[in-house]
């Protein structure tokens, strides 16, 4: 038994140091990285210490219970989605790398559990639970039952994370998974957006408005932990004793569903190399596309350059980045009343970047296209359907955009101009698309939150200033055509005319694009193939 | 005896890498033909450069009489190409994967859906058509890469590394189609390290090491004397007699501490 016991120290031990030592290996490994890491750290350290202060100065206030029970909360759903999120944060959080030490569950949970309380996160967590206890304990009973519930607090926001990577570790850790982690970024603007957005409610309508859901959460572990410290200080030490109870129960539900999952893992095969049992249910039916475009080569580039626009983890980011701020702009600019019915462009603007790059966004896939041409009309075709393919999600939702920002504005004499205007620069904008394509192509690596690869910066940088520069010049002959009917007398009831004037010449100008763009493809496919290569 | 392809003087350098070393070379039609070396000798480089896919510094490469950089429209129609260390679009099916290159390639639709169902069928991908490309294995993307080399029926075949990690099954599957496909009159040229497989397959050898070919012709003649390809190749890429040592006298009986 007592050779038992030591066993298991000794475990605890061992993967506690390999924590340690991955986090200083992962930190060896370039100073770009340590930079980062260390940057982060600092920022999280001045974060916690902020938060720390903040939390104090809270002491006494009357909402200062409910604000700790609610802050808790969000924590602990920080901890929930972290590891769905970014799987390859903590080396340590992939037991199936261990899957082939003779280990037992029992000692494994409590290293691994040990292992995950080192690092910035769980001491960020610290911080806050130790600022919420002090917000609001008042005397010492409250102190000893806060200094209880921060631990359990830490630990069950610890458990939980472990749980969560452990249940879905075979998403996790299968292609699915990877294609969730490039969206993060994604999700982490849009939290930002609705934290900012919490924030100035709560700014303008008073922490009052917080105690309603405070009541139902100071009953959910972890938020139960800090919330026993309140009810102490309140000297309702049943309902704290209840409260801590609750928190202890989660933490050990959670390790025993953690428990169950990783011996379940570890014992049986891997994901990969179960397959071919759901392969009927999800057939993939090509009709329906197909049968709407045209036939040849244009048909089928746009087939798929549209498929991978949904299934491409890296072109579905930047689509609904394009998409959202398309809308963003303008729509949030008419709403604040601050907005000009010219930001409507912006939606055809942003949508036009798609157009560059082009053949970075296959990656060394390009290949296949390069095999299969052999002329300036190969290259031809393929750029134009890449560009048409474009349209068919851009031109009714430009149009759709501008439509609904004249709405809001009220400003209906308008719309033709706009969109006219619009028009022209999604013309520009994928004539310098199909150039710079061609011109200045670079990798995007299909691993990580990187969009170019190493060394292609400047590059990149080039491609789409430069584009950009060039297509807001290209468009200006229908921009002084537009400030023109404005300033002159009589002018506006002409401005109509500025919707097909802007149309054609934006059909105009991505012919010309797309026809000085053709023979410079099919002269540097090997040099654009070996740039695409990098990532 | 024509050429299937013909290599003058072809030369590539990276930076200061010299990767391919001025080549010579007559591919003889009709053969299964292995382009065989150690890693790193240049035989990617060298199959980049003859399917148009890289550009060479210096030289130039007919494939069945046509240039390749002057000629692609002649050329491209011809070769089917099988890359190593390239991606395919991984994010479509194996169904449609061979569609678009069908399509692509200008073939009539129709015909694409035949040829493609019957190469699903005969690489044994049927069960796998509408899985996505990216959650192939290793076998299975060599397999679909190989299904949309053929599907326009080309002259020539180039293929890197067809049988680099994939199974033994599946192998014998990508032989038995290779074996028809040449019994035909067409060419297929093919790299590889594995010597016990191109003595197997090929009736025509090229042996590269260092950027240049040390020895070419029939297997007969590439292996002399030497009792098997895997002796003569050692030899001709000078590896012969490294020793193991006497350094790992611990290893053998399995102590577990």
């Amino acid at each position: 038994m007592s050779t038992d016991g030591a066993l298991a120290a000794n475990i605890d031990s061992v993967v506690v140091r390999l924590k340690l030592s991955l986090l200083k290996n992962g930190l060896k490994q370039s100073g770009g990285r340590r930079a980062a890491y260390i940057g982060s750290a600092v920022a999280v350290l001045l974060f916690s210490v902020v938060q720390f202060l903040g939390l104090i100065a809270l002491r006494g206030h009357a909402h200062a219970g409910s604000v700790v029970v609610l802050l808790v909360a969000v924590l602990a759903g920080g901890w929930a989605v972290m590891p769905l999120f970014f799987p390859s944060g903590d080396e340590t959080l992939d037991p199936t790398r261990l899957v082939m030490l003779p280990l037992r569950p029992r000692p494994l949970v409590r290293a691994l559990l040990m292992a995950s309380l080192v690092g910035i996160g769980p001491l960020f967590t610290l911080c806050v639970l130790t600022g919420s206890v002090i917000a609001v304990a008042h005397g010492g009973a409250a102190y000893v039952v806060g200094v209880i519930g921060v631990v359990l607090g830490l630990l069950v926001c610890v458990a939980l994370a472990r749980t969560v990577a452990a249940a879905n570790i075979r998403l996790l850790t299968s292609r699915k998974g990877r294609d969730l982690a490039v969206l993060s970024g994604l999700v982490i603007a849009v939290g930002a957006q609705v934290v900012n957005f919490g924030a100035q409610r709560l700014g303008s309508r008073g922490l009052g408005q917080l105690d309603g859901p405070a009541e139902v959460l100071k009953w959910v572990p972890p938020g139960s932990a800090i919330g026993a410290a309140d009810s102490a200080s309140e000297g309702s030490y049943g309902i704290a004793f209840l409260q801590l109870a609750l928190s202890a129960l989660a933490l050990v539900a959670l390790l025993a569903v953690w428990s169950r999952h990783l011996t379940k893992l570890m014992t049986s095969p891997d994901g990969s190399t179960l397959q071919g049992a759901d392969a009927k249910s999800r057939e993939r039916s090509s009709t329906g596309l197909s049968r709407l475009l045209p036939a040849g080569r244009t048909g089928t580039v746009m087939e798929r350059s549209l498929r991978y626009v949904w299934r491409d983890p890296k072109t579905k980011a930047a689509w609904v980045t394009s998409l959202a701020i398309g809308l963003i702009v303008p729509v949030f600019n008419a709403l604040q009343g601050t907005g000009s019915i010219y930001f409507a462009c912006f939606a055809a603007g942003m949508l036009g970047v798609q157009m560059y790059n082009q053949f970075g966004q296959d990656t060394s896939a390009f290949w296949m296209v390069a095999m299969t041409i052999s002329s300036t009309r190969d290259a031809y075709v393929e750029l134009r359907a890449r560009a048409l393919a474009l349209l068919v999600i851009t031109l009714p939702y430009a149009t759709l955009v501008t439509v609904l920002t004249t709405a809001m504005l009220d400003d209906w004499p308008k719309l033709p101009e706009v969109l006219g205007l619009s028009f022209a620069l999604l013309g520009a904008m994928l004539a310098t698309g199909a150039w710079t394509s061609a011109r200045f192509p670079y990798s995007i690596p299909q691993e990580g939150y990187k969009n170019v690869a190493p060394g292609q910066s400047g590059l990149a940088f080039m491609a789409i200033l430069g584009g950009m520069v060039s297509a807001a010049l290209l468009c200006a002959p229908v921009i002084a055509g537009t400030i023109w009917l404005n300033v002159s007398e009589g002018g506006e009831q002409w401005s109509w005319l500025l919707l097909p004037v802007g149309t054609v010449y934006g059909v105009l100008v991505t012919e010309a694009g797309l026809r000085l763009a053709a023979p410079r493809t099919a002269r540097r496919l090997p040099e654009i193939l070996a740039l695409v290569s990098k990532g | 005896m024509t050429s299937a392809v013909s290599v003058r003087g072809l030369w590539k350098r990276f930076g200061q890498q010299v990767a391919v070393a001025g080549i010579d070379l007559e591919l003889p039609a009709g053969k299964f033909i292995g382009l065989v070396g150690p890693n790193g000798a240049g035989k990617t480089t060298t199959l980049s450069m003859v399917t148009g896919l890289l550009r060479p510094d210096a030289g130039n490469v007919e494939v069945v009489g046509h240039d390749v950089w002057r000629d692609p429209v002649e050329v491209k129609a011809r070769i089917g190409v099988l890359p190593e260390g390239l991606r395919l679009f991984e994010r479509l099916s194996g169904r449609e994967l061979l569609g678009y290159t069908g399509r692509l390639r200008g073939l009539p639709g129709a015909e694409v859906d035949k040829r493609a169902t019957q190469l699903l069928d005969v690489l044994d991908l049927a069960g796998a058509q509408h899985k996505l490309v990216v959650d192939y294995s290793t076998g299975m993307r060599k397999k679909i890469g190989l299904a949309a080399a053929l599907l326009h029926n080309p002259e020539v075949l180039f293929l890197d590394e067809p049988f680099e990690g994939v199974d033994p099954v599946s192998a014998q599957t990508i032989r038995g189609v290779l074996e028809r496909y040449t019994a035909s009159g067409a060419t297929v040229v093919f790299s590889s390290h594995v010597m016990e497989l191109v003595e197997s397959l090929c009736d025509w050898v090229a042996v590269m090491a260092a950027g240049r070919i040390r020895a070419h012709g029939t297997l007969a003649e590439v292996r002399g004397d030497a009792p098997s390809l895997q002796r003569a190749f050692l030899e001709l890429v000078g590896a012969q007699g490294r020793d193991t040592g006497s350094h790992l006298d611990w290893l053998g009986g399995g102590a577990t501490r």
